[in-house]
């Protein structure tokens, strides 16, 4: 096979003239006549019952166009997850009572954003304040407020349980009995926000029989099938159009109510209406993070060979589901995927508070657990007098293996990725030894610490499948027609690259239309780490198929048979001949001519798993939950002032198995991106609330990275597959798990500079600090 | 909360800009801000709105040459001045050399923040064609962006200034 051209290579983004010169169309730059401003009123109090509302004075406002309220609407709940075990518990507005501070209660449209604000603040609204509660572990306990029911599957002797996930394999109490050494700790870490730096805005424009929609978001598809359920519209009459997203990061997936709101005031007005959330609402009212509470007992062999683990989680799920329940069966999957746990028991609680209603974010669950896991390994280690490398390849899992829910770890990388990352970071070299810089009286003390991560590349959630066309033009040039959404992440690129190598033809020839519901085929979206491989894969079947299409055509014209024909720039040629040749367009042409009008359209679809029915089980795992595992291992080199505590990431280093490379270049960019979304996990981020109250909802008083917060980044692949033109391939996620290795490896890399072990995140200066203090006493302890 | 009668309100200013060159008479209320006068007066939507408090750099454009958060500048005090936006930055549809290096590192992902970047970079490189390192990160700090971790950013910046960096794309 020749060699490659396209893929493999670090080619520029394809949007990237439009994001930087201006022209790119994003949600809020979309203008129609007409518009109107909708606002949202939200609820003030966490928990309480809504005993009336009377829009009547605001309806009564000059230039308030529309009210509504749940009165308006036909009732249908929505959820991150709606399955039978777990159907939807969220109401688009709130109907009996508000369960956290912002929820939605009611919404206008008016002629301008003053006179919106003005009604809203017409609308009465009449509570009885309900008691509320923040805690997830004293929101399970009988005699707690009730938010919601317990879900009825759940027999214990708990309140406000959303869902629980359980399973184990093995017999833990006899991997426990075998141990050479147990060990049990808890973990903790913060609620987060995503940041995108786009604010969630809609704009919706009911035409009499057809909804129009433009919304920030991570899969127009997702959406289209949440309005029209609630809005009690078909399909059909719901259009989600393309736009440009400024960054979601998990943040944009399923239902907001201002989607809702903006649609239905919409089809009440006959006008476009926009609503555009402010950044006071989406700290305060949005979904961010799931804080989970992790505890672990590990049992293992002198030489560090886990026997057996037992794992309580809990997740402070919120005031809805959301993806609460997600979350639980996730973190078992991030727990089980790398290292072999022969025997495992496994308990996550998804538990109902006044606080907003939850999202996935990068990672989904994944920094946390593997921020835990990790931790305790290296406690582990240090107890047994081992390295954290070697206690590391004694349990990584290798090639092929088999895991207990029949999923595979095919050409699994990951022992390769630790041995490299190793290496590359000279990680035993410089681990214990607390490097002061030369100059001694510095307060400053070096440390590295490793951390290590496998994650899904796709898996089974509606609408589970991506269909791809590409048209040849008469010129020779391609259109290619993807639901595919680009969020940042360059999925348009990578698509585009495929179609290049399949057909031949040069990056500029080929023009995407995307991610609109009613010119583009169905497509995952951009949120289950899968659009290389599922939507790739799609393309690449869609380009074979035109080009099986483009030789038939080539092979009766030339008089040439099929297998001896190439192709290359937009043509077909005689791979005896080369001289021999006809342009894409003039195949084009004899394709009309001679085959009944076919103008040359190759279909693709695919799907993951594609022999299994439907995604696994999310209470008891059961099911497959990907075929293809991405692994990594990350080391970060960190600096700790002691006089301060201020700790930051001065390099990382990420060694990662994703298949093979697509994209180097976007691949880097994905890489840099999720170090510096785990330093600011590590060190400075975190929503503080009280009583369901955000107390820092700007992004002053929430720190996100700034350039100064910046740190170096390598990373290297470790390729365990191939692409081959006109074969299926296997890629491996690169968008998400790479979040994870870093915090954890901060965590370890603080421990090592400092001696001092946190187990909650963020590391701020006064854990650290207090850490040093204790030490201190100890110390001083034991000279006494 | 604002009197809604008109006769209440403060009377609204003619303002004269010139904004990327041409020149635009506008008549804005007292606290419209500089942004909604780029965005939707002029129509010039590649100025972003991400957080309408000054808190994210989005917004940033060059205000008679010097970088400002359009966000928190009042129109009014701009009568007479020139403005210059990300679409000033390419002529007759051809990217500058500054957006270029931007694509050729791999410096946009989701491209929110990267008019903005680009507008305080442009400043920094004005006054200065050879910035180091800590000069580029002062000149940016008042940028968020959430995606890249920066470091593109600064190779961009590096690469245009001719300090040595290669492209990483093709």
């Amino acid at each position: 096979m020749s060699k490659l051209k396209y893929v493999g290579q670090s080619l520029k983004r394809k949007d990237g003239p439009d994001k930087v010169s201006g022209r790119a169309v994003y949600t809020q730059d979309v203008r129609l006549p007409g518009t109107l401003i909708g606002r949202v009123l939200r609820s003030p109090h966490p928990h309480a019952r809504i005993l009336k509302i009377d829009p009547s004075k605001a309806l009564a406002l000059p230039g308030v166009k529309g009210v509504i309220t749940a009165k308006d609407t036909i009732g249908v709940k929505h959820g991150f997850v709606e399955t039978p075990r777990y159907p939807a518990d969220q109401d688009v507005l709130a109907i009996d009572k508000v369960t956290h501070v912002g929820e939605e209660i009611a919404a206008v449209a008016a002629i301008d954003d003053i006179t919106a604000q003005r009604a809203l603040e017409l609308i009465e609204v009449e509570y009885e304040i309900l008691p509320g509660v923040f805690d997830a572990e004293t929101a399970m306990q009988p005699g707690a407020p009730e938010i919601r029911p317990t879900h009825p599957k759940v027999k214990e002797d708990l309140v406000n349980i959303a869902g629980k996930t359980e399973t184990e394999w093995g017999d833990v109490e006899k991997g426990f009995a075998e141990a050479d050494y147990i060990r049990e700790d808890r973990f903790e870490n913060q609620l987060r926000t995503h940041g995108y730096l786009e604010p969630q805005v809609t704009l919706a424009h009911w035409e009499g029989d057809k909804l129009n929609v433009w919304t920030s978001s991570m899969g127009t598809f997702i959406k289209r099938a949440k309005l029209s359920r609630t809005l009690g519209l078909p399909y059909s009459q719901v259009r989600i159009h393309k736009t440009y997203v400024g960054g979601t990061f998990g943040g944009k997936i399923d239902l907001y109510s201002h989607e809702y709101c903006a649609a239905r005031l919409s089809m009440l007005t006959g006008r476009p209406v926009r609503i555009t959330a402010n950044r006071e609402e989406i700290f305060s009212a949005y979904r961010h993070s799931q804080t989970l509470t992790i505890e672990i007992k590990t049992g293992v062999r002198k030489d560090g060979t886990i026997l057996a683990q037992r794992f309580r989680i809990i997740n402070n799920a919120g005031a809805h589901r959301g993806s609460g329940v997600v979350v639980i069966f996730l973190a078992w999957g991030f727990i089980m995927g790398p290292y072999r746990i022969p025997n495992l028991k496994y308990e996550g609680y998804a538990v109902y508070t006044n606080h907003t209603t939850r999202a996935p974010q990068r990672g989904h669950g994944a920094p946390k657990v593997r921020f835990a896991v990790e931790s305790h390994l290296d406690m582990i280690a240090e107890h047994l007098g081992i390295d954290p490398i070697t206690i590391r390849l004694k349990n990584a899992r290798g090639p092929w293996e088999q895991l207990p829910n029949n999923d595979n770890t095919h050409e699994a990388g990951l022992i390769d990725c630790i041995k490299m990352v190793s290496q590359k970071s000279a990680f035993l070299d410089k681990w214990r030894q607390a490097r002061p810089p030369a100059d001694s009286k510095s307060p400053l003390r070096r440390g590295i610490g490793i951390g290590v991560t496998s994650y899904m590349s796709g898996t089974l959630i509606y609408p589970n499948g991506s269909g791809v066309v590409v048209k040849l033009n008469d010129d020779g040039s391609l259109i290619v027609l993807t639901g595919a959404l680009d969020v940042g992440q360059g999925a348009e690129t990578v698509l585009c690259q495929i179609v290049a190598e399949e057909l031949a033809v040069g990056m500029d020839d080929i023009k995407l239309i995307t991610a609109d519901t009613d010119t583009t085929p169905q497509d995952i979206g951009a949120w289950i780490s899968g659009m290389t491989y599922v939507t790739g894969n799609a393309t690449r079947q869609a380009a074979t198929h035109a080009r099986e299409k483009i030789l038939k055509v080539a092979s009766e014209e030339m008089g040439v048979p099929e297998e001896d024909l190439g192709i290359e720039d937009k043509s077909v040629f005689n791979l005896h001949d080369p001289q021999q040749r006809m342009s894409y367009a003039q195949v084009f042409s004899a394709s009309v001519a001679k085959h009944r009008g076919d103008t040359i359209i190759g279909e693709g679809f695919w799907r993951t798993m594609r022999d299994e029915p439907t995604h696994p089980s999310l209470a008891t795992t059961k099911g497959r939950w990907t075929e293809n595992y991405a692994f990594s291992a990350q080391v970060a080199e960190v600096e700790v002032d002691i006089e301060t505590g201020e700790a930051r990431l001065i390099k990382a280093y990420t060694v990662h198995d994703c298949g093979f490379p697509v994209n180097p270049g976007l691949i880097k960019g994905q890489v840099d991106g999720q170090v510096s979304m785990a330093l600011g996990q590590a060190f400075m981020e975190e929503v503080m609330t009280k009583n369901g109250y955000t107390l820092n909802p700007n992004w002053l008083d929430y720190r996100m990275p700034l350039i100064h917060n910046m740190a170096g980044s390598e990373d290297f692949e470790v390729i365990t597959e191939q692409y081959r033109v006109g074969q299926p391939y296997r890629t491996k996620e690169v968008g998400e798990g790479l979040v994870s290795g870093v915090l954890a490896g901060i965590a370890n890399a603080i421990y090592d500079a400092t001696g001092v072990r946190l187990t909650s995140a963020p590391f701020t200066p006064e854990k650290i600090l207090a850490g040093l203090r204790k030490l201190e006493r100890e110390k001083a302890r034991e000279l006494a | 909360m604002r009197d809604a009668t008109a006769k209440a309100r403060p009377a609204p200013r003619l303002i004269t800009l010139t904004i990327n060159g041409e020149v635009r008479e506008v008549m804005v209320r007292p606290r419209i801000m500089l942004l909604e006068v780029i965005r939707d007066h002029v129509g010039l939507t590649g100025t972003k709105d991400g957080c309408e408090s000054g808190t994210c750099g989005a917004c940033t454009v060059l205000l008679n040459g010097k970088p400002v958060l359009a966000c928190i500048t009042l129109a009014v005090e701009c009568d007479g001045k020139t403005v210059e936006t990300v679409e000033s930055l390419s002529e007759g549809g051809r990217l500058g050399d500054l957006q270029e290096a931007f694509l050729d590192q791999g410096a946009t992902q989701c491209g929110f923040c990267t008019p903005g970047i680009l507008m305080s970079a442009k400043a920094l490189l004005k006054s200065n064609p050879k910035p180091t390192l800590p000069e580029i990160k002062k000149a940016l700090e008042g940028n968020l962006c959430r995606c890249t971790g920066y470091n593109a950013i600064v190779d961009a910046i590096l690469q245009v200034s001719d300090q040595g960096v290669a492209p990483l794309m093709k």
